[in-house]
């Protein structure tokens, strides 16, 4: 460091230091409208990452080795109708499926209702009912809690059996042992023999609210005419994006879709659920950038008039400073640091205040907070640098003040 | 124009023709009307003349604090007449020493640290910048009260820490613009002395006052009429139109 460059940083960080303690009611001033900036962008992002990472889990419990042939994609662009008046697909074509895919590790179709789930008087509503097989279990990600799972056997003979999530489970027998017990689903009773193992959310929708029955079972108790899906898992170490390409000429085959015509299917993944998802918050994102834009611009404002109000109040401290060989770049340094320095302790304070806001939204609200330890120091060092750029006006003027007028000031 | 010490000594600064004129709204206020003079090592010089005859606008150019309009000023061998702001800020702090009617103390900083401060724009190291700025206090009598602040001072104490700060960086010569006008006149004696001491150490004293009475007892003495030099000599001489004066040399000492 040359010596010069010394003079401007030591000096101008001393009395920067020195007029933060000199000058509280203005620090405080200073503090508390950047502070309230950080703090209301931390609190937005706080969130945003809470809510990111609580997806991310939430899409892990789908699996990333999974895919979904059906009738209907999952995010429907355009006219439902079209999709609607596709073929349904059928049992055999499942099983061709998997004779000609040869990088599918389990293979299951699977069909669903909501309905109500009912014991002993106690009755649960809206709750998943899936037709199911054995395969199923392996692909959803499913572990079980006791009993057992859902066999081919059960499947073959429409065994009126059930294995029921854990929020069923909860629900329904409280302090009881569910295995053995029948309930009815819509009226009709399946016994249980088995429950899952908790997977918690996904998208707000409880998935543990479920039960499971065979797959033939569904269709002889619930009727006929509703179109399934296939699901499917595929080997570890297989490229998900590659196994979809085939799958497509696949499943065309099966289908016998004609050469040169649109896909009558859509194979899903759960990663064209993050891409909707992303969509929505990069929306999130934007407002929470203007807000903290606005915010920072209120407190940049704020600085650079409690600056200015420095600077006159220092009229005769820059005079005799400069009388006595102060460079106007050291008065320049001087200010700049103490507006930044000003403002990272809002900043600092603002980043305790949003972090405080972030973690009781995620206590009273099912909102997840998660701050990452980069945005604590992005919003110091953010604050620092608002300061630096609303201080480069107040730090101008205090330099470019004619040093004889400033001794006379009074 | 007089020449104090002898031919050979290069003078520490040589005026010639400055003016200094400011515009106020349209008209032209000549404040300096081509003043020329030289002042060598060692010298102790009042500038005199009534309120508005253009003592403190000389004082603020010989101070490099303001620059001429027209004319040459230089400093111990450097022509200050053109140079940068930054530039000027160097030659402050390495030639002058400012001592002001109002002190200009920083009012939350310690003696010390008062009179630290040319030395930090120096660039000079705390440990030495300290050991200095104690010693320049031991000078003006005030080691004692190095940690107390400006208003914890006199008014004659807060000037020896100005003189003090003024003496520390050791300048080519201490420019006191007025030094007694805030003080009673037992202060403003004692302040006086002060002076006479570190003129006999020395030091070149350009002293600004209208009192006829302190500019009687420098040995040299301008006096300012109208932004013009109109006397230059002795102190008694200029300052009393006693010609019969004796040398001016003598007064000081007594
Ligand atoms: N910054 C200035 N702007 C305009 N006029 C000034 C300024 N400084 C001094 N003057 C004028 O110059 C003249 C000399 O002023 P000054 O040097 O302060 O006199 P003194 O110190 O002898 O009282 C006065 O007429 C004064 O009004
Ligand atoms: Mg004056």
């Amino acid at each position: 460091m040359s010596k010069a460059v010394r003079v401007d940083v030591m000096e101008g960080a001393r009395i920067a230091f020195f007029s933060l303690g000199a000058n509280r009611m203005r620090t405080v001033l200073t503090t508390v409208g950047i502070g309230i900036g950080v703090a209301t962008l931390l609190a937005i992002i706080g969130i945003i990452q809470g809510l990111n990472a609580s997806f991310d889990k939430q899409l892990a419990s789908l699996g990333s080795n999974t895919l979904q042939v059906s009738k209907f994609p999952w995010v429907i662009k355009g006219d439902w109708w079209m999709y609607r008046n596709r073929k349904n697909f059928t049992l055999p074509q499942v099983e061709q499926i998997r004779a000609q895919a040869p990088f599918i590790a389990a293979i299951s179709p699977i069909v669903g209702r909501n309905g109500d789930v009912g014991f002993n008087g106690q009755q649960l509503s809206t709750v998943d009912v899936f037709g199911v097989t054995q395969e199923y279990f392996a692909i959803g990600s499913w572990q079980v809690m006791s009993g057992r799972s859902l066999t081919d056997a059960d499947n073959a003979v429409t065994r009126p059996v059930a294995v029921i999530g854990a929020t069923v489970a909860e629900g329904l027998f409280p302090g009881i042992n569910p295995l053995g017990r029948s309930i009815r689903i819509d009226g009709r009773p399946f016994q249980v023999v088995g429950t899952l193992a908790r997977k918690g959310k996904l998208l707000e929708r409880d998935q543990d609210l479920a039960v499971m029955v065979p797959f033939k079972t569904f269709y002889s108790t619930f009727g006929k005419g509703r179109p399934f899906s296939i699901s499917m898992a595929v080997d570890q170490g297989q490229d998900i994006r590659k196994a979809e390409e085939q799958l497509v000429g696949i499943v065309r085959r099966v289908r016998g879709t004609p050469p040169g015509a649109p896909d009558d299917f859509s194979i899903n993944r759960p990663e064209q659920l993050a891409q909707t998802y992303e969509q929505l918050t990069g929306a999130l994102y934007g407002v929470a950038l203007g807000v903290g834009f606005i915010t920072m611009l209120v407190g940049g404002i704020g600085i650079m008039n409690i600056m200015l109000v420095s600077v006159r109040e220092r009229t005769r401290e820059i005079g005799i400073r400069r009388a006595l060989g102060a460079r106007k770049r050291t008065i320049v340094v001087q200010f700049l640091m103490e507006a930044s320095a000003v403002s990272a302790v809002g900043g600092l304070l603002g980043t305790i205040v949003g972090l405080g806001t972030a973690k009781v939204v995620s206590l009273i609200t099912p909102l997840a907070a998660d701050v990452q330890a980069g945005t604590i120091m992005g919003g110091v060092g953010f604050a620092a640098l608002v300061g630096l750029l609303f201080g480069i006006w107040p730090a101008a003027r205090a330099a470019n003040l004619d040093p004889v007028e400033a001794l006379r000031y009074e | 124009m007089s020449q104090v010490n002898g031919a050979g000594s290069p003078r520490l600064i040589d005026v010639q023709d400055v003016t200094r004129v400011f515009h106020v709204g349209g008209e032209e206020v000549r404040a300096l009307r081509g003043v020329s003079f030289g002042i060598s090592r060692g010298e102790w010089v009042a500038i005199i003349g009534q309120s508005g005859s253009g003592k403190s606008t000389l004082m603020n150019v010989l101070g490099c604090l303001d620059t001429p309009s027209s004319g040459r000023y230089m400093l111990n061998n450097k022509d200050v007449s053109h140079m940068t702001d930054d530039e000027l800020a160097v030659v402050r702090n390495e030639e002058i020493g400012f001592i002001f009617q109002t002190f200009q103390l920083l009012p939350k900083e310690t003696a010390l640290s008062n009179v630290e401060l040319p030395l930090v724009y120096r660039g000079m190291r705390a440990k030495e910048r300290r050991e200095r700025a104690r010693a320049a206090l031991a000078k003006v009598h005030l080691e004692h009260r190095m940690h107390h602040r400006p208003n914890e001072l006199s008014g004659g104490q807060r000037q020896r820490v100005a003189i003090a700060r003024a003496l520390v960086a050791e300048p080519s010569m201490l420019l006191a613009d007025e030094p007694t006008g805030n003080l009673d006149s037992a202060t403003g004696e004692e302040i006086v002395r002060l002076f006479e001491e570190l003129h006999r150490a020395g030091n070149t004293l350009v002293l600004v006052t209208h009192e006829p009475k302190l500019a009687a007892r420098c040995p040299r003495a301008i006096r300012l009429s109208d932004g013009e030099i109109v006397a230059d000599g002795p102190g008694r001489q200029v300052a009393l139109g006693d010609l019969h004066a004796p040398p001016a040399q003598a007064a000081g000492g007594s």
